[in-house]
């Protein structure tokens, strides 16, 4: 083998080692990239979750202010506050895919929250206005007509016992 | 009956009439404001005792307690209960000044509860650790809590001549959300479980 054809081939070879190192340097840093994304998604969905909870929670706490009966809503929002707690783990433990899965679950378990939290709202403000209407406005009225009444009886009373009391005389 | 007479028992008839009517708006508007507004955290033994704590932990047994907390603050409260693990060394919730433990937390449980509303949970745990004879200390793998396993791995405690135990704590710290920092914050209560792992 002559020198030049010792060069080539240490040329070649050293390219095609080059060329490896490339590829693998590019994977790696492709699947360094793809994690980070999927760590970023995970993130996101989390935070997400979070957020729609706490949304859930403040018309729940809505709801509870004007006397809903709101035992159901916080079921389901116990339960999607547990899944959220396993999304948590799950991307404490670097299980970005099981996060995301479970942050998207958590998620779906408030999908029409806010309608039905609405909807007990409104009942029970429909509710205590009733309430507030008969139960205080009807019966302060009611003793108020009570004494008037009781008043106007005893007025006639009086008459009549003023008369029968004259023709007694 | 004389007419004065007659009057003040129509009066008094009246009045009674008057005030039973009114009973149902008198109910509502004479009740005493409430002025203490708390929340209680308690841990409490399998038999809902305060008593029998798990205390002597062996490799992998499983241990029953119940964690409850009972809402008195006048709204719908949402909470989160850190469940943290130490060793004597290591730093415990403050409640002098009602500062938190600064270890990171092992796992959060969400508790959302209704004003005048109570929530208990029952906590099944064990833990799986090693006995190093040479270094006379026990070094943690893992809690598994309620079926969630737990990384302990950084965690060990060393044996306590005073004690004669391999003394470690497994806390739970109350927080709460603040609507106003949109924020959890802690709650400044915590409960702890004192244990000794037995090798």
């Amino acid at each position: 083998m002559s020198l030049r054809d010792f060069l080539f081939v240490v040329f070649a070879v050293s390219s095609v080692f080059s060329l490896c190192g490339l590829v693998f340097v590019s994977f790696v840093e492709g699947s360094e990239n793809v994690v980070a994304s999927i760590e970023l998604e995970a993130g996101a969905a989390i935070a997400e979750a979070e957020g729609k909870i706490v949304i859930c929670y403040r018309v729940v706490a809505d709801a509870d202010r004007v006397g809903a009966n709101i035992t159901g809503l916080l079921v389901v929002l116990n339960d999607a506050g547990d899944v959220l707690s396993g999304a948590e783990l799950a991307y404490k433990f670097g299980d970005f895919d099981y996060a995301v899965s479970l942050a998207l679950q958590s998620q779906e378990r408030l999908s029409s929250f806010v309608e039905e939290a609405d909807v007990l709202r409104g009942a029970a403000m429909q509710a205590r206005y009733w309430d507030f209407l008969v139960n205080v406005v009807g019966s302060i009225m009611g003793a108020v007509a009570v004494v008037c009444g009781g008043f106007v009886v005893w007025v006639v009373l009086r008459r009549r016992y003023s008369q029968a009391g004259s023709v007694g005389l | 009956m004389s007419y004065r007479e007659y009057t003040v028992f129509f009066m008094i008839v009246t009045g009674i009439l008057a005030l039973f009517v009114a009973s149902p708006a008198l109910s509502r508007l004479l009740v005493l404001p409430r002025t203490e507004f708390f929340t209680e955290f308690w841990i409490l033994d399998s038999n809902h005792r305060a008593e029998d704590y798990p205390f002597n932990i062996t490799l992998m047994h499983d241990y029953s307690v119940f964690l409850g907390i009972a809402n008195h603050l006048g709204y719908c409260a949402y909470y989160s209960v850190e469940v943290k693990f130490r060793n004597q060394t290591q730093p415990a919730p403050n409640s002098f000044n009602h500062t938190p433990s600064s270890l990171p937390a092992l796992y959060s449980i969400t508790a959302f509860v209704a004003d005048q509303g109570v929530w208990e949970q029952s906590l099944t745990f064990s833990f799986n650790y090693q006995h190093n004879e040479a270094l006379r200390r026990v070094e943690f793998d893992s809690l598994i809590l309620n079926d969630v396993e737990l990384d302990l791995k950084e965690y060990s405690t060393d044996w306590n001549v005073e004690r004669e135990e391999f003394f470690s704590n497994l806390f739970f710290e109350l927080w709460i959300y603040n609507g106003t920092t949109n924020s959890i914050q802690y709650h400044e209560r915590s409960v702890s479980l004192r244990l000794n792992m037995t090798v």
